[in-house]
């Protein structure tokens, strides 16, 4: 009995090295590219596999992408899995996916994993976004003001009811209740987060110091909730709350929002224009890899985001998924994205590249290959 | 006839060919070779999941990321203390407001309700398994969590005396209203498992006891439930694994704040819920961070099941000839005869 | 050496009212305490109702979401492919994990017992009901996507799920098999069956009844769960019997939805949660009514 079950455990533990031994080798197996298998299908494209267009990453972006892949027509097929931009760029660093959504611009370190694929990676820019400072204030309907300052020190703590000194000076005529301030921001990671805290690093240093910039940071105070409704929810169901929620979901849902100090001094509403504006202005480095808050244009939007499609260069010779079609349905998705998608997004509340970034963007596209020969 | 069947023909009861021996055999091997395999996945997963872990404890140090409360990935500290204990927090709650609830249940439907209403009784509590979890999570955040914020205030400052429970701020996701939610989730597997249990109690144990002049409540005290011990641990060790381990519902209820949690009614978060929260967006050692999340839930749970283990193999049960069991709920019931006839 | 409180024809033997007083507080504690359980299900019911009745209609279930949200009189579809995605892969994890499941309770029970080795596989298959659902959907996508460098599939979803399912089956056979008498077991064997025989003809038809909670259990967990598909199985908008391509399914379906900002996209999340309740609701009652002519028979 005791040498049946010693054998048992040998055998087992063997298989268990075995398997680890296995896999963690993994990343010295190539696999091979199935583009060259799979025979396009004629007469329809299938609903998943060869011919159809995988993309994974940005849940900014996610709406946007489904809804353009229901209108873009010719019979295209795209599946977008809104899992993050971190795992997006995972995902087509190890060419699970034919196209990537990333709302940072791609880090060196990002952009050498995707180049491994055998092609260089490639960063457009499709439309852009903002974050409301929305809150829940009776009695202040419309058109509080703020700056940055003092939206670092509310948020830090150091600012704690409404009608503060410091919120009063940059309203005159308003009458500012007492209420205590409750801070909403998100538990989950999200480049809201990071376009938000973005902003207050760059225009508080005291914000900068205690709290920082990130995707995740250590609110000192303040409740968290998940995702962009949570947040909403939450500033809904508390008076006096105070929280940054996507510009796309605080319009559809008629919140109230301030209007927040640019740096140009002048104060701006969120408004789809204002937002574009933001896009004016700003330095587009070579690779594209542009971040449009604290835009310099004096109408724009302070606190803007900016989101990406990743792909690789030559999207063939990389070998994604889909093959072939798959490449060249991910060009013209991107295509339709860039001319009439653009017309689209004005009606859900998201807003569109101004003409020197939607330029610089249809260039990158035009540069796109499919083993040596252009396709865009 | 079916002893006929079942011995297999005409043959000497006692012999067998070697070749009869065969199906018994390949079962036998079959089962084992399963049973290690099985067994090898699950230290491949683990071996794996160090594996991908390790980035994050080198940067950190193993005890560091346990112990340390500074868990700030953008910066990149990865101590992990506040989690792990929101997570022994929430799932503490959990077991201890659904095991007696469920256990009650289980009792009430098995044997204290009117037989007609037996069936859909047990129906109904089992339809709370039919809820997904995200639904749970949903529901608790819009519905029950605003409506239970006036009565948690007033117990946070009624009993503001005792360190944890009271006397902090009172926010709306919290820790209380995750383990509230987390005992609801796991209510109908502790109950559905214990309902079996206590279903296949012999039944000339319990009439004996009530031949004895035990109440109904005595007779479950004395036949039932020592009986079903270590099977109602059983359904409690899965509700536990079940309430360590939930996602998506405590990332909605528990409001993710980096900090050790201050008090009952305010913000925490778990290893769990960091996972679901973070892992979309991170990537490198941020990323390996959570794999060792993962990976300090699973040894959570082999700690949390090692104890538990203990206690049931000392209680252990598994039908068969008269154990110390039997004779201890036999000598409690002649206690109680020797009581009633004392005119106790 | 009366008995205090009420005579009864059993004289000595009759309860005192100490001893009755403890008896109805137990039974109404107990009650009370069944009927608290009841309450959470009642709000739930009701507030699922409550927001996605509204919801259904002939169309959300026979059309696929379109993804076409923004436009104010969008169509924006159904949730056929989310409903077909959850039967299939829930089928195919329950057809990987109970057959496993039970076949290692039974080892356990009817050949480990109390062996050094059949603790160890008991050890880690309760540690493995801890390990958070997210941690086996990373794993498969580890393994099974970064890993082979393939793309999302539903059937790497069916893996992660039935990964989710296995210790629940192996731990509550293990439990119901346990409490089959061995008295049973010894007076088949005591006949002359061979071990398979009984196994299969006395012991597995007895605990099937048991068992089969326990595996309804573990199939309406895998179809509630959300996590474990997030990073495996992914998400299409197609209905798709392709079990090794990207497949729609109703808690992925909830969750994308439920964030949306559009209304109407929300209401349909919770219809959709309404579908999914009563879709598992209908599996425990389809096998519960066999179960019972099965024994009848």
């Amino acid at each position: 009995m005791i040498k049946k079950t010693f054998g048992a455990l040998a055998a087992c533990a063997l298989l268990a090295v075995g398997l680890a031994a296995c896999g963690s080798s993994n990343s010295s197996s190539t696999s091979t590219s199935t583009s060259s298998a799979a025979a396009p299908k004629v007469a329809t494209t299938p609903a998943t596999g060869a011919g159809a267009v995988s993309g994974a990453g940005s849940t900014f972006a996610a709406p946007v992408y489904e809804q353009w892949g229901s209108t873009v027509g010719g019979g295209l097929k795209v599946n977008y899995q809104a899992v993050g931009s971190g795992a997006g760029l995972t995902a087509i660093e190890n060419k699970v996916v034919d196209f990537a959504g990333s709302d940072p611009p791609l880090k060196p370190e990002d952009a050498e994993a995707i180049a491994k694929n055998g092609s260089e990676a490639v960063q457009i820019p499709m439309f852009l976004g903002a974050i409301t400072v929305s809150y829940n204030l009776p009695g202040v309907k419309t058109g509080l003001k703020l700056d940055g300052p003092t939206l670092g020190a509310i948020f830090t703590g150091k600012i704690k009811t409404w009608n503060d000194p410091a919120i009063a000076a940059l309203n005159p005529g308003v009458s500012l209740p007492s209420t205590a301030i409750t801070t909403v921001h998100r538990s989950d990671s999200s480049g809201t987060t990071s376009g938000f805290t973005s902003f207050l690093s760059d225009v508080s240093p005291e914000f900068k110091s205690k709290v920082g910039e990130g995707k995740e940071v250590p609110w000192p105070n303040g409740t968290g909730a998940k995702g962009n409704a949570g947040v909403a929810g939450a500033v809904k169901q508390t008076d006096g709350a105070v929280g940054y929620v996507e510009q796309a979901y605080a319009l559809t849902n008629g919140f109230t929002y301030a209007s927040v100090k640019n740096s140009s001094g002048k104060y701006i509403e969120p408004t789809l224009a204002s937002t574009s504006a933001a896009g004016v202005g700003v330095k587009i480095p070579a690779d594209l890899g542009l971040k449009v808050v604290n835009s310099p244009n004096p109408g724009a939007y302070p606190i803007a985001s900016q989101t990406f499609i990743v792909i690789n260069k030559d999207l063939c010779k990389a070998g994604g998924p889909g093959g072939e079609e798959a490449a060249k349905g991910t060009v013209k998705f991107i295509e339709y994205g860039l001319g009439a998608g653009q017309q689209v997004l004005a009606q859900a509340d998201y807003a569109r590249l101004p003409p020197p970034i939607l330029a610089k963007s249809k260039e990158a596209v035009k540069s796109l290959q499919c083993n040596g020969s252009p396709i865009g | 006839m079916e002893a006929a069947s079942i011995t297999g023909g005409d043959r000497g009861l006692l012999s067998r060919s070697p070749l009869a021996r065969v199906p018994d055999r390949a079962l036998r091997w079959g089962l084992t070779v399963l049973a290690a395999l099985i067994l090898a996945l699950i230290v491949y997963f683990f071996i794996r999941l160090f594996d991908e872990s390790r980035p994050a404890f080198e940067a950190q140090g193993v005890l560091s990321f346990v112990f340390e409360d500074n868990w700030n990935p953008s910066a990149g500290h990865y101590g992990a203390l506040p989690l792990v204990v929101g997570t022994l927090i929430t799932s503490t709650l959990a077991l201890l407001i659904g095991v007696p609830v469920a256990v009650a249940a289980a009792l009430y439907t098995s044997e204290l309700a009117p037989r007609r209403f037996r069936g859909p009784l047990t129906i109904l509590v089992e339809l709370l398994a039919a809820v997904p979890s995200v639904v749970y999570g949903l529901w608790g955040i819009f519905y029950l969590a605003p409506k239970l914020h006036p009565a948690e205030v007033w117990f946070s400052e009624t009993f503001s005396f005792i360190p944890f429970i009271g006397g902090g701020t009172v926010t709306i996701p919290n820790c209380f209203i995750a383990g509230l939610v987390l005992a609801i989730m796991i209510l109908p597997i502790v109950s559905a498992i214990s309902r079996e249990v206590m279903s296949t109690v012999p039944p000339d144990h319990k009439e004996a006891a009530l031949a004895l002049g035990a109440t109904r409540w005595e007779m479950i005290r004395l036949a039932i439930l020592p009986y079903c011990r270590s099977g109602i641990v059983g359904g409690a060790m899965l509700g536990l694994g079940r309430a360590i381990g939930e996602t998506i519902a405590v990332t909605i209820l528990i409001g993710g704040s980096t900090q050790m949690v201050q008090n009952l009614f305010g913000q925490s978060n778990s290893l769990a819920a960091v996972i679901a929260n973070e892992f979309g967006e991170a990537q490198g050692t941020h990323r390996s961070a959570l794999f060792a999340c993962g990976l300090v839930l699973f040894v959570l749970t082999l700690f949390v099941n090692g104890v538990a283990r203990y206690f049931v193999v000392r209680a252990g049960r598994s039908s068969g000839p008269p154990r110390a069991e039997d004779h201890r709920a036999g000598a409690a019931t002649a206690a109680l005869v020797a009581d009633t006839a004392a005119g106790a | 050496m009366s008995a205090q409180g009420t005579t009864s024809p059993l004289g000595r033997l009759a309860v005192s009212p100490g001893r009755r007083r403890k008896d109805r507080l137990a039974r109404g504690a107990v009650l009370s305490a069944t009927l608290l359980a009841l309450v959470p299900l009642v709000l739930i019911v009701y507030y699922l109702l409550k927001k996605g009745l509204g919801a259904w209609s002939s169309d959300f279930f026979t059309t696929d979401p379109t993804g076409s949200t923004f436009f104010k009189n969008s169509d924006i579809g159904g949730v056929k492919s989310a409903i077909l995605g959850t039967i299939e892969m829930v089928a195919l994890a329950s057809v990987i994990a109970v057959p496993i499941g039970i076949g290692v309770a039974i080892w356990l029970v009817e050949y480990g017992r109390s062996s050094w080795f059949a603790n160890v596989v008991r050890f880690f298959v309760d540690v493995l009901t801890g390990v958070p659902s997210i941690v086996f959907g990373l794993f498969v996508f580890i393994v099974l996507i970064i890993g082979t460098g393939t793309t999302y599939a539903g059937w790497k979803g069916s893996v992660a799920l039935s990964l989710l399912m296995l210790p629940v089956v192996v731990r509550s056979a293990e439990v119901i098999l346990t409490l089959v008498p061995n008295g049973l077991r010894e007076s088949a064997l005591a006949l002359g069956a061979p071990r398979w025989r009984v196994i299969g003809r006395i012991v597995l038809p007895t605990a099937l009844p048991g068992m089969l909670t326990g595996v309804l259990l573990a199939v309406a967990r895998a179809a509630g769960e959300t996590a474990p598909l997030l990073f495996t199985a992914a998400y299409t908008k197609e209905t798709t019997t392709n079990l090794s391509g990207f497949m729609n399914s109703l808690p992925v379906q909830i969750y994308n939805d439920v964030t949306s900002p559009t209304p109407r996209v929300v209401e349909r999340a919770w219809g959709a949660a309404l579908a999914l309740v009563t879709l598992i609701l209908l599996l425990n009652l389809i096998a519960r009514l066999v179960s019972r002519r099965s024994r009848l028979a």
